[in-house]
């Protein structure tokens, strides 16, 4: 517990409606999408990268953890206060500064939601790809935090490539502008280590990002298969043909069911797989893309393949991928999204391990990938009153995140380790990755600040780094 | 104290021939001159051929307080701010193995010291290729492109290094061999130390091997040469270019001065005040076509004053003359000088505009060519020690009224040595307090980027 007078002092800082200490908001500020839920001591709102800067320089005073948090729709607990101190929203910084075409530039806060900013881009012709399935809720601080991804990434590539620069308040509140507006500025790319840094070394108070102009047309398809290895399989035969296409997204029958009680996409419910497929470029090359694309489905048994016709029906589809998460959470809030990845030529090897070990633990698994990327989001169902079926659940996630690492490949694409994945680092990176890591950690924030608790399993946390080296 | 350092020394050099071999290790002045950097002829070169030697030799330079400098293929170790020290040149090129190609996942895995030319031979045989494309790419190893972060035209259409590289292996200075990264796309496991590495010169660690992306080699490519008698002109063809849904592949630009092979490869020529606009395109024929029309009708539409459309052996005849300006510039005179400038995209025609009057008030010939969508704009001339020094802070003047900035690359050693080669930055302590947390004896490439700041 932080003191009263401490509250008093963030309340004098960012003024009194915009610190929150009442149980009600502790309470709605304890958790995120995971199950964990831990009560930070207050909350604050501030607006400026000032006040930012004085509630570090006052936590640094007092040794008081920070939280810095956008939405709260991450997936790994990476915003849940275990150590308690403050937690730093900043949804009121929502300011979009600069928008510059000719630049290929946006200058934003970083509370801005991310469909906000792609709504002032459209008119402009312009859009930023990362596309988190959040992206109606999630803030563009909170997709630097966890390094996004979405299912653009897979022509565009993810978060990191479209962040430029970053203005960043230090753990003791020493204000700092890494990256630049123009390219290859010198020295290390402290940008590079901050983005998917998950509010440990941190907080992002402004960001410069990279836009593009839109496509001029895009294409959108639905293929349904009658066997999971078709689908998959005809996911590596389009990758392995050279096609990139804007997005490939896979769904299982298990979540096509779940998807189609609460929106109505015009998924079919009887299939064992779907892929949804865009492509786009100019207007000239589409029609042979789409061919290419059918020819491989057709190949691999496809039993139907609609292309979408108007914008409504290009809508449809995606709205059920998009509400995929929150019709599960409708049916079963309880749920394990794991986030491994695999080599992309390993797709349907994965998927064929996730269906094994959903046998194998009894529990039910809905699945839907970033496919073309390899990235899976197995939904692991339980109930949260049987003990035993959550157990069961953990340590099939596990189970899944120790294949994908058996097949090289990662345990988190785009969702970040938060306290999710913690136990899963050990398997991942050898005791010198963690060290170097560390390392980081301690030069940016020595005194263990910024979202303390996070990321490393507990054990990592004896010895390095040696208090050497990096004393100011 | 002095002798005992000198012992300590004594017994490292003996141990460097039980580590490497003795036949990896070259002494001697024939040997060493060759490795001579920034004015400092090193002790000598040891070349290691796995990452366990390298990680004992650095063990062992930590105890002897040893300065290590790491080495490629040596073309990109005049850049930059100079070294303190160069005991020993620890040179990769007896690492240049490919390690695993996964064709069907598009990655390669290297070892550092394999030459990024090499490479995509190699790669060329299975119809694939990897993006990367800097100065000197037929003779620079992929760890010390990763290293420098050097990336070429293609970045436009494919990302710089930070893109296509997707995990290294390192050696750190205190000698932990890490993995960062991996082979997929996608991966936010931990703090990003591939990253890291990127850019970092040598000086937080020696990359042994790398993750690279690779893409498959395209059906269909061609390059619209376009000359211009005015820049402007050329520029806004660059901005509305860059405002349409077109994706080329390079967009570069070379002026009278650095474009006049370039103009005789095809069969043009280049007058006073003219420039030359090349902009490439690849991928399926159809998309190459409409390139192909869209871009000549772009440049006509904007006055140039002729426009070929080149492919097949043309083509790369005369990208092969724009690849050779920047060794031809800078060997063309002793006292040649190369430097970047770095600027917002839209403001690259008023950094082309400053660059000549700058030279024109000099009295100068300021040769130019750029990275037209990426803001970058390179700049040669030749001239004596002072006046080099004053042309270059005008320049980093008209940069940094532009909101960028302007790097001395390529100079003479005293011009490097008195210059202030970094622009200003206020993350520098930052960096600073890095590099100690990773080098705390500062063993490797000690001065070399912010370890010349003080």
């Amino acid at each position: 517990m932080i003191a009263q007078s401490i509250i008093k002092e963030l309340a004098r800082i960012v003024g009194k409606k915009n610190t929150l200490a009442d149980l009600k908001d502790l309470i709605a500020y304890s958790y995120d999408a995971t199950m964990r839920q831990e009560l930070p001591d207050v909350i604050v709102l501030p607006q400026s990268t000032a006040e930012v800067s004085a509630i570090l320089k006052l936590a640094h005073r007092e040794k008081i953890a920070v939280v810095p948090r956008g939405a709260g729709t991450n997936l790994s607990g990476g915003t849940i206060p275990v150590k308690g101190g403050i937690i730093l929203e900043i949804s009121r910084m929502n300011r979009i500064l600069e928008i510059n075409t000719a630049d290929r530039r946006a200058v934003v806060e970083p509370g801005v939601i991310n469909l906000d900013l792609q709504n002032a881009l459209a008119p402009l012709g312009y859009f930023y790809p990362p596309d988190p399935a959040s992206q109606k809720t999630s803030t563009m601080g909170g997709n630097i935090g966890e390094n996004a991804g979405g299912p653009l990434c897979l022509r565009y590539g993810v978060t990191s490539k479209y962040v430029f620069g970053m203005e960043v308040v230090l753990a003791d509140g020493e204000v700092i502008n890494i990256g630049d507006y123009v390219e290859d500025f010198p020295g290390y790319d402290l940008r590079g280590l901050f983005i998917g840094s998950e509010g440990m070394l941190g907080i992002a108070t402004k960001l410069t990002l990279h836009i593009i102009p839109k496509p001029e047309a895009s294409q959108t398809m639905l293929a349904i298969f009658d066997r999971l290895e078709d689908c998959s399989q005809a996911v590596s035969d389009i990758i392995g043909a050279g096609i990139v296409p804007e997005a490939m997204e896979l769904l299982d029958q298990n979540i096509c069911r779940v998807i189609e009680q609460s929106v109505k996409a015009g998924y079919p419910t009887d299939a064992a797989g779907i892929l949804l497929i865009e492509v786009a470029g100019l207007a000239d090359t589409l029609e042979k893309q789409v061919q290419e694309i059918s020819q491989f489905c057709q190949k691999n048994k496809v039993r139907e393949l609609r292309i979408a016709q108007t914008n409504a029906e290009r809508d449809a589809i995606w709205a059920g991928r998009r509400g995929a998460f929150g019709s599960v959470a409708r049916i079963c809030p309880p749920y394990i999204v794991c986030d491994g990845t695999v080599p992309r030529d390993k797709l349907p090897e994965a998927l064929h391990k996730v269906g094994e070990l959903s046998k194998q633990y009894k529990v039910l698994i809905v699945n839907v990938a970033h496919a073309g990327d390899g990235n899976l989001h197995p939904l692991i169902l339980f109930d949260v009153n049987k003990p035993e079926e959550q157990e069961a659940a953990k340590k099939a996630g596990a189970d899944i995140l120790d294949a994908c690492i058996a097949m090289g490949g990662t345990i988190s694409g785009e969702h970040g380790i938060g306290l999710e994945k913690m136990d899963a680092m050990r398997h991942m990176f050898d005791p010198a990755d963690m060290a170097a890591m560390r390392r980081v950690k301690h030069v940016f924030d020595p005194d263990d600040i910024f979202n303390p608790g996070k990321m490393f399993p507990p054990e990592a946390e004896a010895g390095l780094p040696k208090e050497k080296g990096a004393a100011r | 104290m002095d002798n005992t350092v000198s012992q300590e020394k004594q017994a490292f050099y003996q141990k460097l021939g039980e580590i490497a071999g003795a036949g990896n290790v070259l002494t001697g002045e024939k040997a060493t001159a060759p490795y001579n950097v920034d004015g400092i002829t090193p002790r000598a070169i040891a070349c290691p051929t796995s990452t366990e030697q390298v990680t004992d030799i650095i063990k062992e330079a930590n105890k002897a307080r040893i300065a290590l400098v790491p080495w490629g293929s040596g073309s990109k170790q005049q850049i930059g701010p100079c070294l303190e020290a160069a005991d020993i040149i620890l040179c990769l090129k007896n690492m240049n193995q490919i390690v695993e190609l996964d064709a069907s996942n598009y990655t390669v895995q290297v070892q550092a010291g394999l030459v990024n030319g090499e490479l995509q031979k190699q790669l060329a045989e299975k119809s694939l290729f990897f993006p990367l494309d800097p100065f000197y790419m037929e003779s620079s190893t992929t760890g010390g492109e990763i290293a420098a972060n050097t990336s070429g035209p293609r970045r436009i259409m494919y990302g710089t290094v930070r893109d296509l590289v997707l995990g290294v292996t390192a050696v750190t200075p205190t000698g932990d061999i890490i993995h960062t990264g991996g082979k997929t796309m996608k991966n936010v496991a931990g703090i990003d130390l591939c990253r890291m590495y990127i850019g970092s010169w040598g000086t937080l660690g020696i990359i042994t091997e790398a993750v690279l992306r690779l893409f498959p080699l395209s059906e269909a490519s061609k390059g619209i040469y376009a000359t211009f008698a005015s820049a402007e002109d050329a520029f806004r063809t660059v901005g509305q270019l860059l405002n349409s849904p077109l994706t080329p592949s390079a967009i570069e630009l070379a002026d009278w001065i650095a474009g006049r092979k370039i103009a005789e490869a095809i069969g043009s020529s280049l007058n006073e005040g003219e420039v030359l606009l090349i902009v490439n395109s690849e991928g399926t024929n159809d998309g190459v076509e409409r390139h192909g029309k869209d871009i000549t009708s772009l440049a006509g539409a904007n006055r140039a004053k002729s426009t070929f459309a080149l492919a097949d052996e043309k083509a790369s005849r005369a990208w092969n003359a724009y690849r050779g300006v920047h060794e031809a510039m800078l060997g063309a005179s002793p006292s040649a000088l190369q430097g970047k400038a770095s600027v917002p995209i839209s403001k690259l025609g008023d950094m082309y505009k400053e660059a000549k009057k700058i030279g024109a008030s000099q009295g100068v010939e300021i040769g130019v060519t750029a990275h037209c969508g990426s803001g970058i704009l390179y700049t040669y001339l030749a001239e004596e020690h002072e006046r080099l020094v004053r042309i270059t802070d005008e320049l980093k003047r008209a940069a940094a009224s532009l909101n960028g900035f302007f790097l001395i690359e390529s100079a003479p050693l005293s011009v490097r040595k008195g210059a202030d080669i970094l622009p200003p930055r206020n993350d520098y302590p930052l960096m600073r307090r890095l590099k100690t947390e990773f080098d705390p004896n500062n063993i490797l490439n000690p001065g070399r980027l912010v370890g010349g700041l003080h």
